[in-house]
């Protein structure tokens, strides 16, 4: 057998005869590894992955995800031609009748209710260019201000925390690679070593050298197993926490006293905050012991380069903002913003969780965070687009508010795209009912997910090897996809499917696209002189550069992997310390519901699980979802591991297997949430939102536990 | 090859991701050849990978009574031979650390083979390759003995040493296997 090598510098790859190797990134989390597809030259088919060594972030790890992710494309699942529900059974169609019928519903709907009557739920595991057109689609062809998107459930306590206190909402202040350097991490909130695998090599890269890992979750998650201290907080208590440990760095003299002063407002509004958490007022908030709180406090204060990291844990809280914004400020406490190998970083969930939040796709942002109430904002972009700056919509509501707005009657269709609400939203039975109460719904996917079964129409969407385009991953670096073969069968890109929808209802002229570089050149104009400014990149440059940091407002700008160097994107220039105390979650345990319920997710399912539970591998190591219990809890309901165990929460109930573990708090219990209908831990989530940014609080409930 | 496999117990984080790289190795039809096993859920998420050690002297060569397996010059210790097999199974009863396994539709022995198609150019093994946190690793002999001696003087520096009380809380934390 012959063999061929593809070679950059010192990497090999396998090449397989007959074979050719295309260079992409993987489909599913914020990490964006990279990858190459092997592709049959003969058939054009996928039909496997080689690891991709030269790419700096990952250096060719992949997560069982990674591995398994092109299975998707070529599934014999895929929704390959519209479908049209006829007497309450899915009919294939022709893309004609399927769009007469969208375009028929949508004027209709819109004559009778006026144009919010339309709705449009979007998603961020599409590309940039196509996460702008979606708010190109809701505000110039649809008119409607009724758009928003599944980053509510993900990412935006992130955006508003960073907003809050550094004025800009890049989701990672430095780039991957430097942690390797890094002495110390205190991670929040985040199972790392599950939900973003990759990124482990570097922790562990960093902890060969001596680094310290500090890691708050209620669970011994594999990330907290490795941890030098892990802080085992009750759910909801980490605002608590935050400001138990900026108590100590004050009281202790471990501020960057230089660094506050120069860059920092509202220092002194923050010690008074502090100063009633002491590490036993916080001990007994958190439930940690305080001499963990104390080791934790040192550790953070002495390491001359700390990087602050969180995820969901922290964020999916109905105080999720000012989580954020505590564990940031812990951070500017220590001078640590803008340095080499030091900062603040959040782990995206979802595959361009930071580029899909910047581009309009948020009821409130137009294209590059401009917004949308920003009267000179919606000049620009009404100028680009060509339409009267008067027609732009105005702000609308979040994600899960959209839901209200059907029950209360003012929305009567929703065009969701690349999104699965129906699992993914809290409360999912108000979600359901919602739907079965729209008068119109389409959806746009490549599965049958649990969301398009409401639907009137499904429009068959292509995946992530059918198109090309770019996407931010989550250290804000901006990286290329590559279309690896045709669409399968009659399916369309979204962008192609938006097109298609625009033309039919006359407004063609907003979307004049032969193909998505097309559009690339026309986001990065809209997003020029706005806080995420991507103007200087290009996809020359991004192939050259290995990705390029936004912002980079000018092509022969090299681009900004570390964040704030000189100063905030505050208008002042500096940052804005959190002076904010804990508060309790929306819903603590009673003596009819005396336990926590949080949820996560396991290191073989991504999200609603739309793809995942697809993918053969993925289920044989997890088809179905389960209760973490301590044994002590356990014990108090004669429970063992393999019973099944019924959850009550005030919304509703389910029944689930058990599973013992020491790793977990005793009194939490732990459901993954990658499944759908009856197995949807999100039916008993609560939905009560946060102030600022809208985010359910998915972590923390409380909960009833009966034997079955 | 100049290379060799070298495992950090401590490292693994369970994603399991070498047994789906394996599956993806060439003339693997889609079955994984290494494991990963809990060292016990109930106290703690501790797992190791579980991957052929490429005996020098392979215990499921030498009861194989048909001559089935092969081994390379490398060093490798191949899978049994189709034509070879009479699929008696004593390879998978022979091997100490349970690596072979039996396919009963088609009647044969199959093991790891260190992705000898890849390995023999000295390109990592799948598993290798993308394990996340390093736990398998595809590195040069002094590099290996590098980490081995620096992971030791860590855990001195750090106190760490199990105690009659906690030994359970220790799993072996590296593992060298090599051909030379």
């Amino acid at each position: 057998m012959t063999q061929q090598f593809v070679t950059k510098e010192w990497v090999k790859n396998l090449h397989k005869p007959g074979e050719k190797l295309i260079t992409t990134h993987c489909c599913y989390c914020g990490m964006q590894c990279g990858m190459h597809l092997r592709v049959e030259e003969k058939t054009g088919k996928v039909v496997g992955v080689e690891p991709r060594y030269d790419w700096p972030v990952t250096n060719g790890k992949m997560c069982p995800k990674g591995v398994t992710a092109y299975q998707t494309v070529e599934h014999k699942e895929r929704i390959l031609r519209p479908l049209i529900k006829k007497n309450g059974k899915f009919v294939e169609s022709s893309w004609e009748e399927a769009l007469d019928l969208i375009a028929e519903k949508f004027q209709g709907l819109q004559q009778q209710y006026g144009k919010d009557a339309v709705s449009v739920f979007g998603g961020v595991s599409m590309t940039n260019e196509k996460c702008y057109l979606v708010g190109k689609y809701a505000r110039a062809v649809l008119g409607t201000r009724f758009i928003d998107y599944n980053g509510r459930f993900c990412m935006s306590s992130a955006a508003g925390g960073f907003l809050k206190t550094l004025g800009t909402d890049r989701g990672s202040t430095l780039p991957w690679p430097e942690l390797e350097h890094t002495d110390c991490f205190f991670i929040a909130g985040s199972n790392t070593a599950e939900c973003h695998p990759t990124s482990i090599q570097w922790l562990w890269k960093a902890k060969d050298k001596g680094a310290k890992m500090i890691v708050a979750d209620p669970r011994e998650t594999p990330t907290a197993r490795i941890a030098d201290v892990h802080l085992d907080l009750k759910p909801g208590t980490d605002s608590a926490l935050a400001n138990g440990i900026m108590h100590i760095l004050i009281k202790e003299g471990y501020v960057d006293e230089d660094y506050v002063a120069n860059r920092c407002n509202n220092y002194e509004e923050l010690k008074v905050a502090v100063e009633k958490f002491t590490p036993e007022y916080t001990a007994k908030i958190t439930g940690i012991e305080v001499g963990k709180i104390i080791k934790a406090a040192h550790i953070y204060g002495r390491s001359p380069r700390s990087v602050m990291m969180f995820a969901r844990g922290a964020e999916q809280q109905s105080k999720g903002v000012d989580n954020v914004s505590l564990y940031t400020s812990m951070a500017l406490l220590r001078g640590q913003i803008g340095k080499f190998a030091s900062g603040v970083a959040t782990f995206t969930g979802q595959a361009n969780g930071q580029g899909g939040r910047e581009h309009g796709q948020k009821s409130d942002l137009l294209p590059g965070y401009r917004k949308i109430t920003d009267p000179e904002a919606v000049k620009y972009i009404s100028e680009l687009w060509g339409m009267d700056p008067s027609d732009m919509p105005k702000p609308g509501v979040s994600a899960f508010e959209l839901f209200d707005e059907i029950h209360a009657g003012n929305i009567r269709a929703m065009h969701v795209m690349c999104s699965n609400p129906a699992v993914s939203a809290p409360d999912t039975e108000y979600v359901w009912s919602a739907f079965r109460k729209l008068d119109f719904m389409v959806v746009s996917d490549f599965f049958l997910s649990e969301t398009a079964e409401f639907a009137d129409v499904i429009l068959p969407a292509a995946t992530w090897a059918e198109d090309d385009g770019t996407t931010t991953n989550l250290e804000g670096r901006v990286i290329r996809i590559r279309k690896v073969r045709e669409p399968l069968g009659e399916s369309l890109p979204d962008w192609g499917i938006m097109q298609a929808i625009a033309k039919r209802l006359g407004k063609g002229q907003f979307f004049p696209y032969q193909e998505a570089r097309e559009i690339f050149e026309e986001f990065r104009v809209a997003t020029k002189g706005g806080k995420a400014d991507y103007y200087g990149i290009t996809w020359e440059r991004i192939d050259k550069e290995d990705g390029v940091f936004w912002p980079c407002p000018s092509e022969d700008h090299p681009g900004t992997p570390t964040m704030f160097k000189e100063k905030f994107g505050t208008p002042d220039g500096k940052a804005n310390l959190a002076a904010v105390t804990w508060k309790e979650p929306g819903e603590t345990p009673t003596k009819d519901y005396p336990h926590i319920l949080t949820t996560g997710r396991v290191v073989f399912h991504y999200l609603s699980g739309s793809q995942t539970r697809r993918t053969e591998f993925l289920m044989e190591q997890c088809p179905l979802p389960y209760a973490e219990i301590h044994p002590e809890l356990a014990s108090q309901y004669n429970l063992r591991t393999g019973d099944q165990v019924k959850l009550t929460t005030p919304r509703s109930h389910m029944t689930l297997e058990v599973r013992l573990t020491k790793a977990i708090r005793n009194d939490t219990v732990f459901v993954p949430y990658h499944w759908g209908k009856e197995l949807a831990v999100n039916q008993l989530t609560n939905p009560c939102l946060d102030p600022t940014s809208r985010m359910p609080e998915f972590k923390v409930c409380a909960v009833k536990i009966e034997k079955v | 090859m100049n290379k060799i496999m070298y495992l950090e117990f401590e490292r693994c984080i369970g994603c399991r991701s070498c047994q789906a790289a394996c599956r993806e190795c060439g003339d693997h039809e889609y079955k994984e050849r290494n494991y990963v096993e809990y060292v016990d859920f109930m106290e703690s998420r501790q797992t190791y990978p579980m991957l052929c050690m490429q005996c020098k002297d392979p215990a499921c060569a030498r009861v194989c009574p048909a001559n089935a397996i092969q081994i390379t010059e490398e060093g490798v210790v191949l899978s049994a031979m189709e034509e070879k097999c009479i699929g008696c199974r004593n390879c998978t009863f022979g091997c100490p650390f349970g690596i072979p396994k039996f396919d009963f539709e088609a009647n044969k022995m199959y093991k790891c083979d260190m992705c000898y198609d890849r390995t023999k150019h000295d390109i990592a093994p799948m598993c290798a390759s993308v394990c996340p946190s390093e736990a398998i690793r595809f590195i040069d002999f002094e590099e290996m003995q590098a980490l081995r001696r620096r992971r030791t003087q860590m855990n001195l520096v750090e106190g760490k040493k199990p105690k009659e009380g906690n030994k359970w809380d220790y799993v072996p934390e590296f593992f060298g296997v090599y051909s030379d």
